[in-house]
């Protein structure tokens, strides 16, 4: 008894003093090369990584390799994972997510969750083990697409003109167009907005009143409400296309009766914005009407042949094979009368692997909510 | 049907709801205790239902009309869980958060017209904030749990340690949800399921000091000390939820609200 739980102790050891030297090795290339930079895991790197990844699963490994997929180690990771993360929340600045020794601790983790899975899968009893299985496979595949797998991401960003045909993108930040292998023709951009408010502004400070609980009176006709002591009713409201949006309001003090009215406009791209001045310091403004949902009427084209057509919205991107079209953006200064829109490009090829992940981690939480922490 | 009803349907359902919790801790039968939850459930899901076909979209666009949610999933996904689990007291909290969220809603009606940006319009918004909720619930019923057992030694251990395991991998079943929810919602507005936004790092934290505990027994670790990181993570779960605004390292972030 005394001397197998030394030897237990001793071979935990064995496993600490590996996972150290690791770690040690990943603050060395941190200090001679500097960060990690993903693009050296691009295709076919992470493929075979994760070829690399599937061994433990498929043969049966040495007993000593197999110690490495224990539940101890598992613990010694997730405490160190633990701890580089909260160094990673506290201190502001830093790139821990870029650096070596949190690459080799996340490979780690990988390895010992494909040796656990192998061993698992020899001993398999469905009854028993699905739980275990769906989580951790899960949560391989979801570690596996979103490390590895994401060197090979690819963001791009395209403006469109209504009526016309783009095969150019950008970095973000960088200038000059690029040619890619998917083109966009933008049918039709619209976009629907929350009516504007009627707010009193301080010209000096440009807050709206009462400071720090300000009161807006929607700009719709007929609207009424009490702003600092004077009630505003919106008279009537007019927003046609290429103007700015104009309400005729009148507000009346309620202390002494004074009586103001006037036009107010938010203005944009086509015309001057209006204030009704109540005093030097303070007057009647319109803020600027905010999206309520913008949408792009697009017919996609891919080198390879591919066509398809629909609406990108925020929320609800596009995909044609591993591109994913985003909504991004719109000539803001012409609000709903945009004639361009701007879309974001994503080229994730493991997204199917990546959501096959979360999927199987759901249901396994699943299994969490069903059956406690009963063990086995 | 419209926000000026909202007040009958949403204290009708609440005193169905609170009688309903009453009877389930008075009456020996669950039945009248579920009836009557159900009932409120039904009262309250009859009030979106109706408000949604007046709006002629779905009541998503407004903070207002995202609280309406919570209020009727908080309830919801609470019962289901106390159908499974016999927990009482998580159907008296859910339907305490769950009046919260009407209350604000009956005092501070301006709140209604709080528009919602159009990355906010998500179906993923709602369940992924009310798994939360019902996550911090599990894990704050855990941490008790682990202190009692903590301070008064060994007399409580046998019988409290099977409940605080099955509250921390139900917490934890919770809290995966609402973590991969939002990184579905994330990919679907903006392109990545995980920034490492200060928010996401802390929940990341979160998740990974309560695996430390879920899997501590592999390590040779006592039940007894194991139960020292649960009060250590609860610290770390009131960090993501309402420190991490006011960290250094968290301005910036996309979770500032
Ligand atoms: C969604 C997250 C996770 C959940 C819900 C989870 C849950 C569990 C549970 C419940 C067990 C016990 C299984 C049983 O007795 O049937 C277990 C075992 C284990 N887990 Fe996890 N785990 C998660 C993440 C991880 C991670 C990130 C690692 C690696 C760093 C890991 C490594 C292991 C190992 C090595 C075992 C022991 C397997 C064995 O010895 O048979 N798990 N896990």
């Amino acid at each position: 008894m005394g001397s197998q739980s030394k030897r237990k102790q001793e071979t935990a050891l064995v496993e600490i003093i590996i996972i150290s030297a690791v770690i040690i090795a990943g603050f060395a290339l941190q200090f001679v090369i500097g960060p990690l930079d993903f693009g050296i895991l691009v295709f076919p790197v992470n493929l075979i990584l994760g070829f690399i990844l599937l061994l433990p699963i498929l043969f049966k490994l040495s007993q000593p390799i197999r110690k490495f997929g224990s539940g101890k180690v598992s613990v010694i990771l997730l405490t160190i994972v633990t701890i580089m993360a909260i160094y990673m929340g506290l201190v502001s600045g830093n790139d821990v997510k870029h650096s070596w020794p949190f690459a080799f601790v996340y490979l780690m983790c990988m390895v010992n969750l494909a040796i656990a899975i192998g061993k698992r899968v020899r001993k398999f009893r469905l009854k028993k083990d699905y739980g275990f299985m769906l989580n951790h496979i899960g949560l391989l595949l979801l570690l596996f697409a979103a490390g590895p797998g994401s060197a090979d991401m690819q963001r791009w960003f395209m403006t469109v003109a209504e009526g016309a045909t783009e095969w150019r993108g950008e970095r973000s930040g960088a200038t000059d167009p690029v040619e890619l292998p998917i083109a966009i023709t933008l049918l039709d951009f619209k976009m629907d907005e929350y009516p504007p408010k009627i707010a009193i502004v301080d010209k000096v400070t440009g807050e709206s009143q009462p400071v720090k609980r300000p009161v807006f009176v929607e700009a719709v006709g007929g609207e009424t409400g009490i702003i600092s002591g004077w009630r505003v009713s919106v008279d009537s409201f007019d927003y046609r296309p290429m103007m700015a949006p104009v309400a005729m309001i009148s507000a009346e003090r309620v202390s002494d009766g004074k009586i103001l009215t006037g036009r107010v406009s938010c203005g944009n791209h086509f015309q001057q914005f209006r204030i009704l001045d109540i005093d030097e310091r303070l007057c009647f403004a319109m803020t600027y009407p905010e999206p309520e949902r913008f949408s792009s009427q697009v017919e996609v084209f891919t080198k390879d042949g591919k066509e398809k057509s629909g609406v990108v919205e925020v929320n609800a991107p596009i995909k044609t094979g591993s591109w994913n079209i985003y909504q991004y953006s719109y000539d803001t200064s012409k609000g709903r009368d945009s004639q361009i829109s701007i879309f974001e490009l994503v080229y994730d090829p493991w997204l199917i692997p990546a959501y096959a992940g979360i999927a199987m981690v759901m249901l396994g939480s699943l299994t969490l909510l069903f059956r406690g922490g009963k063990r086995e | 049907m419209t926000w000026n009803e909202f007040i009958y349907f949403a204290l009708g359902s609440l005193l169905l709801w609170t009688f309903g919790t009453v009877a389930l801790y008075r009456v020996k039968k669950s039945f009248t205790g579920e009836l009557l939850i159900i009932a409120g459930l039904l009262l309250f899901s009859t009030f979106i239902g109706l408000l949604w076909s007046h709006i002629d979209h779905p009541p998503l666009r407004t903070m207002g009309e995202t609280r309406l949610w919570y209020s009727f999933f908080l309830v919801l996904v609470g019962y289901i869980t106390y159908k499974i689990w016999r927990f009482k007291w998580l159907m008296a909290y859910s339907i305490l958060v769950s009046a919260a969220f009407i209350f604000v809603n009956l005092l501070k009606p301006e709140i209604h017209g709080t528009n919602l940006m159009p990355a906010l319009q998500s179906i993923w918004f709602v369940p992924h904030v009310t798994v939360y909720i019902l996550s911090y619930a599990m894990m704050g019923a855990a941490t008790i749990a682990a202190t009692i057992t903590l301070s008064t030694g060994k007399k409580r251990e046998s019988e409290l340690m099977p409940l605080i395991d099955n509250l921390v991998h139900i917490g934890f079943g919770f809290l995966v949800l609402g973590m991969l929810m939002g990184a579905i919602w994330a990919k679907e507005a903006w392109g990545d399921y995980w920034t490492w936004d200060p928010k996401e790092v802390w929940a990341f934290i979160t998740g990974s000091a309560y695996l430390v505990y879920m899997h501590a027994h592999y390590a040779k670790i006592s039940r007894k000390d194991a139960l020292w990181i649960l009060p250590v993570a609860f610290i770390l779960l009131m960090i993501t939820w309402l420190g991490v605004n006011y960290l250094p390292a968290a301005q910036g972030s996309i979770h500032t609200y």
